[in-house]
């Protein structure tokens, strides 16, 4: 199991809400260092808890809608158990650690890197001009984190 | 004066909704009422669409049960085009509606139900939640999230992805299974199964607790709707309709899923914008009936898998004789679907066809009209398109599973509200009963909010007393 784990997450038809998976599509067609895996998702849902597992450290890439468009932003995210989801379906990042710990003893150090996004209009599959140029300084971001 | 009391939003449940406790002077339940409050519209914006772009689009109505959607669409657009589908597809198809069965009905009882079921009803809120659940039971969490997982990593590796794939298509599937993929399944499944049988046999000792709860929990003598094999047996794909009465009588059978507007009307109220269906030769709101995983078991006499069918007939063991009538009871029948869904998918991947490369009927549009009939995991889902020459969508009805048992879940709040609801000392626990009711129905209101014709709407004006002073309906 590689030792970071990077979770891009958002809806392909919504947007700059895309940011998140897009950004793991660049980051697997430039090539992952060793020890690093990414993989994109719609929502995060209750069985990624088994994916954080046993990892070293998490990255997550989402769109933020607060703020300034175009403005990327490092979080450190702490497991939180008071984060639940009113809905069933997706949680939210601090609470999936915070089931990782309870459930496998310790959840991986976690960040969350986002994007503000300008446009998340249902049926738009292209990330705005804005949240485009966003996307290469997230990676960057994304980069400076798992090289620690 | 008569007080109002509303639960809003309920929790643990999928989509947005809210119910109201209508109280009378001395504190007792005067009315209780379960309200859809969230609005979609799908009816009205896919007309003009071309046909073929129905499975995408009504895969939409829901980010929880994508694939229930896409196997009905696709089987109404099946219709159009008036074939018969390859039969690898078919059991292809059938492989990824189970897949789907079980990750849901995982979800439904281990992260949405269990908080209440292990913890108890009168526990404190603040810890009355899956992290309680965690606490106290953490291998029934893990094995509720690796079940699930199985489920969505099956539907991921037919489909391409967990959520919206777009591998079923009108005539089949667009490929076919290969070798690895199939090995991969079968992989998961012996897991799955030893999973599903543990949490079964530990929930066959949690039961007798719940005894005051099966006796208020919905326990109206309603009818059961359900598909059937031609044979009587627990069916998800296709099949025909029955209708079986509380006492077990066989009311409709045998009936074409094409006609199930000979048995099902639909009503609207202006309290909610979900739909009212109900069974037409009992009128409305008379015709109430219950569909999912309790009326499925309660309609056959086998599931046709071995775990499966020892436990169905421990299921039909929970009451004297008949039908289960407590909606309690979901939870029960949820975890014998479970294992049957499991059972049945490692038995269609063993099928020596399943690798056969004939796995798509192609066709144009040969019908102008077209439905399709399905057991999503909350009950009996129904697509209903017309066409003009061209292919382009004239009209559609979409009845939901959950929208069938809108009347059920109406009266079984009623009915928990009046066992449970004091008025004059009201308690955490007897409103969050109120609300497991529904819980055991596993509603799914982001599929369920559907229009029938113009959306009856009452708009009422309140002064600060609470005093309606004026109300205006359309």
């Amino acid at each position: 199991m590689d030792k970071t784990l990077i979770i891009g997450y958002g809806s392909p038809i919504r947007g700059d809400d895309a940011i998140g998976p897009l950004a793991v599509e660049r980051l697997v067609e430039r090539g992952l260092p060793v020890g690093v895996e990414a993989i994109a998702r719609h929502v995060l849902t209750a069985e990624l808890v088994t994916e954080l597992a046993g990892r070293e450290r998490a990255i997550f890439l989402d769109a933020a809608a607060g703020g300034e468009p175009g403005m990327v932003q490092v979080h450190r995210l702490e497991p939180d158990v008071d984060a639940h989801s009113t809905m069933a379906h997706f949680l939210d990042p601090s609470e999936l650690l915070a089931w990782c710990r309870q459930l496998y003893g310790q959840a991986p150090e976690a960040y969350l890197i986002t994007a503000t996004g300008a446009c998340f209009d249902y049926a738009h599959c292209q990330l705005s001009p804005v949240a485009e140029a966003a996307l290469e300084r997230l990676l960057e971001q994304v980069e400076r984190v798992w090289v620690g | 004066m008569s007080r109002t009391i509303t639960i809003e939003p309920v929790t643990r449940i999928e989509g947005h909704a809210r119910i109201t406790l209508q109280l009378a002077e001395d504190g007792q339940l005067e009315d209780a009422r379960f309200h859809l409050t969230q609005f979609r519209g799908f009816e009205k914006f896919c007309e003009g669409r071309p046909y073929r772009e129905m499975p995408a689009l009504t895969a939409r109505t829901c980010g929880i049960c994508p694939v229930s959607h896409i196997i009905a669409s696709n089987k109404a657009c099946d219709n159009l085009l008036a074939v018969d589908i390859p039969p690898t597809a078919d059991k292809l198809r059938r492989i990824m509606n189970l897949a789907q069965l079980v990750q849901s009905h995982a979800l439904s009882f281990f992260h949405l139900s269990s908080p209440d079921l292990l913890l108890g009803w009168d526990s404190d809120p603040a810890t009355r939640n899956i992290f309680g659940v965690m606490r106290q039971n953490p291998e029934l969490a893990r094995d509720g999230i690796r079940l699930r997982q199985i489920g969505q990593t099956i539907i991921e590796t037919l489909g391409g992805k967990k959520i919206h794939p777009t591998w079923v298509v009108p005539g089949g599937v667009s490929e076919p299974l290969s070798v690895e993929k199939r090995e991969s399944m079968l992989k998961l499944l012996p897991e799955g199964l030893e999973i599903a049988k543990r949490t079964y046999a530990f929930y066959k000792t949690l039961v007798p607790k719940f005894k005051d709860e099966a006796g208020h929990f919905g326990t109206q003598p309603t009818l059961f709707l359900s598909l059937v094999t031609p044979q009587g047996h627990l069916e998800h794909y296709d099949g025909v309709l029955r209708v079986k009465d509380a006492q077990g009588r066989i009311l409709e059978d045998q009936v074409p899923p094409e006609e199930y507007g000979r048995l099902i009307g639909e009503a609207v109220e202006d309290f909610s914008y979900m739909k009212f269906p109900y069974y037409k030769p009992q009128g409305y709101p008379q015709g109430v009936y219950r569909v999912g995983p309790l009326a499925r078991l309660n309609n056959v006499q086998a599931c046709g898998t071995p775990y499966a069918d020892v436990a169905l007939a421990e299921f039909h063991m929970l009451q004297e004789s008949g039908p289960i009538v407590s909606s309690f009871h979901y939870h029960y029948a949820r975890l014998v679907e479970i294992l049957y869904g499991l059972e049945m998918m490692e038995r269609l991947l063993k099928d020596p066809t399943i690798l056969d490369t004939r796995v798509r009927a192609r066709a144009r549009s040969n019908r102008s009209e077209g439905i399709g009939v399905s057991e999503a995991p909350r009950g009996t889902l129904m697509h209903h398109y017309r066409i003009d020459d061209d292919g382009l969508i004239t009209w559609l009805n979409l009845v939901i599973a959950t929208g069938h048992n809108n009347l059920a879940m109406n009266q079984s709040i009623r009915e928990v509200a009046a066992a449970y609801v004091d008025g004059n000392a009201i308690e955490e626990g007897m409103l969050n009963r109120v609300e497991a009711v529904i819980r055991c129905y596993d509603p799914c209101l982001s599929c369920a909010s559907h229009a029938f014709g113009q959306m009856p709407l009452a708009i009422e004006l309140r002064d600060a007393a609470g005093r309606v002073v004026d109300r205006l309906t359309r």
